[in-house]
Formats: C-alpha cells, structure tokens, sequence
C-alpha cells in the first residue's frame, strides 16, 4: 500500500441493488480494485430516494461489505445519478476570436465555455454535469483545444444534465450519513458509456443503452463526446409487473419467469409449448405458453427502445452512429434483446463487453456502472495536490471531523 | 477582447448542496464512523498538546534550572567493592587501582575511567563495572595470565621483571606466588619496544604459548628444566631455541606439531641419558622427523671424524 495512494468507492444505489465498488488509486493514475459490497435495495423507487432510511441502511450495508472484503476505509465517494428528475438541454455559444492576428486565445476559450454554460434553470433544479461538445472554428470541428489556431469565429456547445435539488440531495445525503465525501456526481449512463466503448467507437459514434431494474438511462456519443444523455423511468422491474398482470401471477412468480423465460425477441410460436410456473407439480403450479411470456417481455423491451428513439429524435441515424448501439445493464441479460434493439433503432446492436483486465466476477453488464464511476475517479482526479495545499489538506485530514 | 457580461446567468451547481448532515440522519454505521473518528481526532489532540506541554516544561527546566535534569538523586556513599577474578588479583588490588576517595557516592562513579584505570595495568584484559545499588560497586576481571618472564629497564636504571601474556602483552604482574613466577622460563632474543605507559606488545608470542604449553602438558619434567626461550631466529627461521639446564641449546620449528618434537626430544634424552659418552651440546629438532643433529660437548675417543652424530628415527 503505498502511501501516494487513495482509496475511492463508486457507489450506485439502484432500484434493485446497491453496488459499491473500492479503487485504490495508485498515483493519481492507475486503479486497482480492491473490494466489492452488493445489497439489495430498499427505498428507492425508480432511480430515486423515496425512503431515507431504507436506501441509508442498504447504501451503508453495501458500504461497509465492500470496506470489509477491502480492508480499508473509503475516504471519497463517486456517486452515480439515474431517475425520472434529471434533464437536460443544449445551449450554444459563439464568440470572434479576440486577437488581431485572428488566433485563439485561452481567453476566448474561457469565455465562450463560460457563455454557452450561462443559462438559468428553473427553481429547485441543479447542474449534474455540463457535457461540452467539441469546439468549432468558423463552422468546422477543431477538437478539444482550439487555442493558437487561426479563425474568426469560435463556438462550443454544452448538454447541460440538471435535475431536482431534493432528489440529488438525497442520494447525496444517503452516502454522507455513512460519513464519507462525495467528490462527484456521475451520470450512470455516461459511467456505463465509458467503460463499454472505446476512444474509437465514441468518435464513430454511439448509443450506450444501461436498462436497469427501474430505470433506462442512454448515452449518445458523437465525434467522441457525449452528444445527448437521458434517463426513463422504464426498467426491468416493468418487465416483471407486465409479466404479473398479463399471467396474473405474483410479482416473485413474475420475476422468476422473466429470468427463465423472457426474451426480448418472440422465437415460441407454438401455442403448445408450455412452461411450468414452478416446475414442483405442487398445488398452485401452472402451465404458460412460452410464446405469452416472450410476447409481453419483448413488447415490452421494444417499447423501452421506442421510447428512447423518440427521445433522441434526429440526433440518432446510422451514419452518425457507426459503432452501433451497446446494450448494459441487468435486463440486457434478456436473451435477443439486441436483436429487438437493432430492428427498432435500424442499426447494428450488441451487448456490451467490458474491457479486458476486469476481473470476471464484475464482467457481468450490471456492474457496468460501478466500474465507470472507479473510471471517473481516476481519471478526473488531479495528480497531486499544490504544494502550498499540502501541510493544510493533512492538518485537514488529521481534524475534519465528520468529513 | 471578448468580455462576459457581469449578469450573464449561472446556474445552481449540484456542488452547491451542503454536505453536512445531522448525526440523527445517519445510520447507525455512519455515527460509528464519526464518532471512531472524533475520538481519534480528540486522541491525536490530547497527544499533541501532552507533546507540547512536556516540551514546554523541559524548556522552562532547562532555562531556569538546568541542574534539575542533570542531577541525580542522591545516592548512597560507596560502602563495598566485590570482585569476581578469572586470576589472581582480588579487592586490594582492585581498591589500590581505583584510588577512590572515601564516601564517594555510588552513581558519583565514572565507571569508564575507573574501567580504564583497571587495564592499564595490562594483567586486566577486561573489566566490567556495575553498580549494584544501594552501595555495592561489582567488579568482575578477566585476567591476562603469563606464559614468560622478561628482564627490562621501563623508568630509572634498576632492571625490573615483567611477565608476557599469549597475547604478547608485556605487563608487571602482581599477585602472582613466587612458586609461579619462579616456574616461568625467561624470554630472550627480544626487543622490547616502549609506548607511553609500558611496551608494545611482543609479536609469536602465542607460538612461545603452544610450545610451553604443550611441553608442560605432556613432558612436565623436560619443561621444568626449561630456562630461557629465545626468539632471536624466529623471525629469519621460525625457529624457537630453548636453553634448560640439561641441554645448552634445543631447537624447535614452528613448521611442525610441538608434541611430536618434545617426543623425539625425549627420546633423545632418554637415549643419551644412557648411552651417552659426553653432555649434550644442542638438539635441533627443527631440521625434520626423521633425523635430528645431535651435538655433543667434547669429542668421543675413537671416534672417526664427526662431534655431530645424527639419531635416526626409523619409526615416526
């Protein structure tokens, strides 16, 4: 354990589990991980904190498993964000470039980032994240820094995520009452983006689609940033309660058949073949056509696809998406979901592949998310603390109480 | 030069909500946390200022009385020395050496001077010194014992005796019975060499050790003839010539095992004592094992040319 070490947890508080991931952070730089903790989730209802108690104790159960299996203390949180709440919007700005010579300066650059960052949200919404798109120089895309180039007029544009002050509040809350930091706030889509796409397949372009159990969040990339992220409260826990009503079974009997059963395409044509509810023979034990399960499972999947295209509108053809469309998240598990994926938004689908190097028991696509946070952390994290800062961050450490 | 309007808008920033809570809105695992926390923050406070007030104390001591960190309790006066010898010497001597003055206190002591004071002498090759309290000071003494005794002028004109240790230490010698000193053989073919207190120590002298030894171990008789061990070819032959009073000039080599030459040597003896016709003049046991020059004093009457007959040893 080295002593230029930190010692981060990526935490997402989902609808059905709470996921908590331990990094440690070896010179601001390379991450190991060092301790997983899973806990199935209580008070929250799609994405969001409906009971502080029960998300606490869960957030704070998986919290201390994965301090455990790590053997260390978490001394920084990334959070992840989801649910109905959060929005988001494009705002443009552009500005002539300042200098005779017509060069751009920092100054310039500062400027138009700060202007097209300049738009007032209504009461009680807060800035998540502000997504800068790449730079543009008289019209044409120059990249991530313009600075020094020649032209007349700079322009940047930012999708700017907000959502409602009580509800990020909360999930805030929930990971302080366990006293630890949160150091930042991240999109779950955009940690599941990171981590299941490359530098390459964000600059051909994108659709990262993380259906969780409450809610589906979705990223599009474009000339290798985010170009437009959204979340919808329609998840995999819609696909059981579809089940339930549809067969008028319980939701436990539901979630069961959809883990046997479901699929997101229909291959059972044949109104004879049958699935047994439990398969005991007990008393209660009931026969359903396989075609009936895949029927409501699929249509629902499908529904979930539609909706997100129509979010994103225009945004999405198959020009600009050339690496396809990347399924995450637990329902993705669906047997020919990408199939359903690729006939909806018309262009090629699969399921999401974690990177090599990650260890196989977080290869699964749920995890996705909790490896992007880790990601995040380690690569938004500055390097090393100003020298003036130093001697004040340790007497900080040494005397915070409750941070 | 681009310039932002000063009413441009900003947004509320997510970083913008406080991340205090209230110890009642944490879990039971979170308060635990804090108060593991508080307890070690209050735990390096009270350690810092203990830090800090003992400093400050030793600063405010050492600035208005000094006297108080360096003085020791004061102990009791110095009422008994034991000594625990590998030797000959006992307390007298050690009391007489250490010269100290009457009711000195026992931690009032130098015990490195007074270590020092004790192997000056040479006899003493180490001395510890402890302070047994209340007034006991133990001293125990691993003693240089001789092996040879050496005639020399170290201060004035009279000729004293020193005795020298394996070890080549030349030193005065107290304590000794004349009994012992008288069994020393005399040490010649020297040249003593002065430092400030004594002589530097003599070179081989732990070769003289192996040959002494060896002969009083096995021939006791043969050695208590011996009278003087001479080192003046040692340095050009590696020889030991030995002076007894029943052969003028025995010479042993240092390129062999001494037990075998003391067995030709008495077997030579014994064989003269018998059938010799004259004294033996030398014996010279370094040339080899199986033969050895055998001088006698006077020539032997019909004999044909030689006055060195050589034994030879068909056995060895």
């Amino acid at each position: 354990m080295s002593s230029s070490s930190r010692f981060i947890g990526a935490v997402e508080i989902g609808t059905s589990k709470v996921s908590v991931l331990i990094g440690e952070i070896i010179e601001g730089r390379r991450v190991n991980l060092i301790g997983y903790g899973e806990c199935q989730s209580h008070g929250v209802v799609k994405g969001v904190v409906t009971d502080f108690k029960a998300a606490s104790d869960a957030t704070h159960s998986a919290s201390l498993a994965a301090e455990q299996s790590a053997g260390v203390k978490i001394e920084e949180v990334f959070l992840a964000q989801t649910g109905k709440h959060l929005d988001g919007f494009y705002n443009q700005a552009s500005v002539s470039v300042g200098a005779a010579n017509n060069m751009v300066s920092q100054s310039d650059i500062d400027t138009v980032c700060r202007l097209a960052k300049a738009k007032a949200l209504p009461d009680g919404r807060m800035v998540v994240h502000h997504i800068r798109r790449p730079f543009q120089l008289d019209g044409k895309l120059v990249g991530a820094n313009p600075e020094h180039l020649n032209g007349e007029r700079l322009e940047v544009g930012y999708w700017t995520v907000h959502g409602q002050e009580p509800m990020i509040a909360n999930s805030i809350h929930v990971v302080r009452g366990f006293n630890v930091r949160v150091s930042d706030l991240i999109l779950s889509s955009l940690a599941s983006g990171t981590m299941l796409t490359t530098l390459q397949d964000r600059q051909n372009g994108a659709l990262v689609i993380d259906i969780g159990a409450g809610t589906t969040d979705y990223v599009l990339y474009r000339d290798g940033a985010p170009y437009l992220t959204g979340a919808i409260p329609v998840g995999g826990s819609h696909l059981t309660n579809d089940l339930a009503l549809g067969l008028r079974v319980t939701e436990g009997q539901a979630e069961k058949l959809k883990l046997r059963h479901g699929r997101g395409t229909v291959v059972a044509h044949d109104r004879n073949d049958k699935v047994w509810l439990n398969g005991d023979f007990a008393i209660g034990d009931r026969q359903f056509t396989r075609n009936a399960i895949e029927t409501i499972t699929s249509a629902r999947v499908r529904e979930v696809f539609e909706v997100v295209q129509k979010k994103l509108g225009t945004a999405l053809n198959a020009e600009n998406c050339a690496a396809g469309v990347v399924l995450t998240g637990g329902t993705s598990k669906l047997p020919g979901i990408a199939d359903t994926a690729a006939r909806v938004f018309g262009i090629p689908s699969h399921l999401g592949e974690m990177p090599p190097g990650v260890d196989e028991k977080l290869k699964e696509p749920s995890h996705a998310t909790v490896l992007g946070l880790l990601h995040f952390g380690s690569q938004n994290r500055p390097q090393v603390a100003p020298r003036a800062n130093r001697g004040r961050s340790i007497l900080r450490k040494l005397f915070t109480v409750g941070a | 030069m681009n310039r932002i309007d000063p009413s441009t808008p900003t947004a509320r920033s997510w970083r913008d909500i406080p991340q205090q809570i209230a110890p009642q809105a944490m879990s039971k695992v979170g308060r635990r946390r804090v108060t593991y926390r508080t307890v070690r923050n209050i735990a390096v406070v009270v350690g810092v200022l203990a830090l800090a007030a003992g400093g400050f104390e030793i600063w405010r001591t050492l600035k208005n009385d000094p006297q108080r960190l360096v003085a020791t309790t004061a102990s009791e006066p110095l009422k008994e020395i034991t000594v625990e010898s590998n030797g000959v010497l006992g307390e007298t001597w050690v009391s007489d050496q250490l010269a100290l003055a009457e009711n000195v206190g026992l931690m009032d002591l130098d015990l490195y001077s007074l270590r020092t004071r004790l192997t000056a002498s040479g006899q003493v090759r180490a001395a510890v010194l402890t302070r047994e309290f209340p007034d006991t000071l133990k001293v125990v003494l691993d003693e240089r014992s001789p092996v040879v005794r050496v005639k020399a002028r170290l201060s004035g004109p009279d000729v004293r005796d020193f005795l020298v240790a394996r070890d080549g230490t030349v030193f005065s010698g107290s304590g000794f019975s004349t009994q012992t000193l008288s069994s020393l053989p005399w040490l010649g073919g020297i040249r003593l060499v002065r430092n400030r207190d004594g002589f530097l120590p003599l070179d081989d002298l732990n070769v003289v050790a192996d040959l002494l030894l060896t002969a009083r171990g096995h021939a006791p008789d043969l050695f208590a003839t011996w009278r003087v061990i001479s080192l003046e070819r040692m340095d050009q032959d590696g020889e030991i010539v030995v002076q007894s009073s029943v052969v003028p000039k025995i010479i042993f080599g240092t390129r062999e095992g001494f037990f075998s030459q003391i067995a030709r040597l008495d077997l030579i003896l014994a064989e003269t004592r018998s059938h010799a016709r004259a004294p033996l003049k030398s014996i010279n046991l370094a040339v080899g094992a199986s033969q050895v020059p055998v001088a006698l004093m006077q020539p032997v009457p019909n004999a044909a040319n030689s006055t060195t007959p050589t034994v030879r040893f068909p056995f060895n």
